[in-house]
């Protein structure tokens, strides 16, 4: 005898559907997945967990331009060739010569840096009493970090952020229409990735770009062209999931003021704070993956070549995971996962826990009160989400 | 020297056998497994996956 299992449906192109919401709730709280208008999505935790490491589903973001109608060009080639697309052996080589550069013992060393432009950002505007997050304060912060890593002068960091954007918006559906522009900022971002490979070849200094161009296992090395393209991907990246999630961590310790006193008074809990916001309010609110083979787990049948999303925002705030889920930055939690995981894991995640971290303890020092003082504006809730305009007022502490 | 994983902080992402394929691997499952006793011309690869495990889950000792 056969049960049948009613398999609730989310319609998630919808402007707005939103991941926080009793819909959403309803359904994990129903069955482990959801079928939706474009393939399925794995709700809860343990699933999450389990499936996101499973080899039968590959990265899935490789036929993106394909699927736009977009098959040629800088950004095609770039795209089916950068890390983050590439499976098997391919991508393990690649991936294992990266990783080191980005260790927490090497990222370590760039927090005094991090901390000196986070105090260098509030104060500037910590007399005003008022400024615009977005753009006052998380996207120089986020692309000033990059420059340091890479070496880019953070005088240029403005042309790196509208590299950046240009960029990003061949992850949206007009890919198509924006190619020139996507191509031509992809152009530009290629000459800056160049020029340091190049300077780092000639002067070898201590620093990121210098341990990826002397990355050797095994008689194994980068070549200039994957040099090039992974620097791309670090820029490419890197800055907008860092803005966003900025974006995304202050709107919930605004909603959370009792959390973000207890941060002023105990610093030491900043790193606790943003795998709370990350795992509450991910700017990753899907990690997207591809069966490559028809995949059968319990009672989901995905036929090969259809997409299955893994949704962080709802797993990370599963009850079965998390009985308490309210924040709590004191609390040791199972992990989230907002930077994705297996063998694609977020390659920069050590970077971004840093970076964040020095972030909110310095806003948490020196600002109370912190609440919205004009009319705000945020991404659709799918995919990656975050603030576009959010304007705040405070009191300084 | 001696490989070992706090299992209660490993979540089996697997970055590890890429450093050091020999030593540690995914099995069917997915689940870690690895060597706890290692020859030592495979130091580097092991301070290597130890370094780079996102979870820094594994201990090294001599």
């Amino acid at each position: 005898m056969s049960t049948e299992i009613d398999v609730p449906y989310l319609y998630i192109s919808d402007p707005s559907f939103a991941m926080h919401s009793e819909a959403v709730r309803e359904a994990r709280e129903r069955h482990w997945y959801a079928n939706t208008n474009y393939g399925f999505a794995v709700l809860r935790h343990e699933y999450v967990s389990t499936l996101l490491k499973d080899t039968r589903l590959s990265q899935g973001s490789g036929k993106w331009p394909d699927h736009n109608g977009v098959h040629s060009g800088l950004f095609y080639d770039w795209w089916t060739k950068c890390l983050l697309v590439l499976e098997g052996e391919d991508h393990h080589r690649i991936r294992r010569l990266l990783n080191p550069a980005f260790s927490f013992r090497h990222i370590e060393a760039y927090v005094p840096r991090f901390e000196q432009l986070a105090t260098e950002l509030v104060d500037a505007i910590i007399d005003r009493g008022e400024f615009e997050y977005v753009h006052d304060f998380a996207e120089p912060y986020a692309t000033r970090v990059l420059c340091i890593l890479t070496g880019i002068p953070e005088s240029e960091w403005p042309t790196i952020a509208r590299i950046s954007s240009s960029i990003g918006l061949a992850l949206g559906v007009t890919i198509k229409d924006d190619l020139p522009e996507i191509d031509n900022a992809l152009a530009e971002l290629y000459g800056y990735a160049e020029a340091l490979i190049v300077d780092r070849q000639a002067s070898p200094r201590d620093d990121l770009v210098t341990r990826l161009v002397e990355a050797n296992r095994a008689g194994d090395s980068l070549s200039d062209d994957e040099l090039r393209n992974a620097l791309c991907l670090l820029i490419f990246g890197g800055m907008d999931t860092t803005r966003n999630q900025l974006g995304l961590g202050m709107q919930t310790m605004m909603q959370n003021p009792d959390q973000w006193e207890l941060l002023a008074q105990r610093p030491e809990l900043a790193r606790n704070a943003v795998e709370e916001v990350m795992r509450m309010n991910p700017t990753t609110t899907w990690v997207t993956r591809e069966a490559m083979v028809d995949f059968d787990y319990e009672d989901l049948h995905a036929p090969a070549g259809s997409t299955v999303h893994f949704f962080t925002q709802v797993s990370g705030t599963d009850p079965a995971a998390y009985p308490n889920p309210g924040m709590d930055i004191t609390a040791e939690r199972a992990p989230h996962y907002g930077f994705g995981g297996g063998m694609h894991h977020c390659l920069g995640h050590f970077v971004a826990r840093m970076d964040m971290t020095i972030a909110l303890r310095t806003l948490s020092q020196r600002m109370t009160n912190i609440r919205v003082s004009g009319v705000d504006e945020w991404m659709p809730d799918s995919g990656n989400t975050g603030p576009v305009y959010l304007p705040l007022a405070f009191d300084k502490r | 020297m001696n490989v070992s994983v706090d299992r209660a902080k490993c979540d089996n992402h697997g970055q590890c056998t890429f450093s050091a394929p020999t030593v540690f691997r995914l099995n069917e499952q997915g689940i870690l497994e690895y060597d706890e006793k290692v020859d030592d011309s495979l130091r580097a690869d092991v301070d290597e996956a130890a370094d780079v495990c996102p979870m820094q889950a594994i201990i090294v000792t001599d």
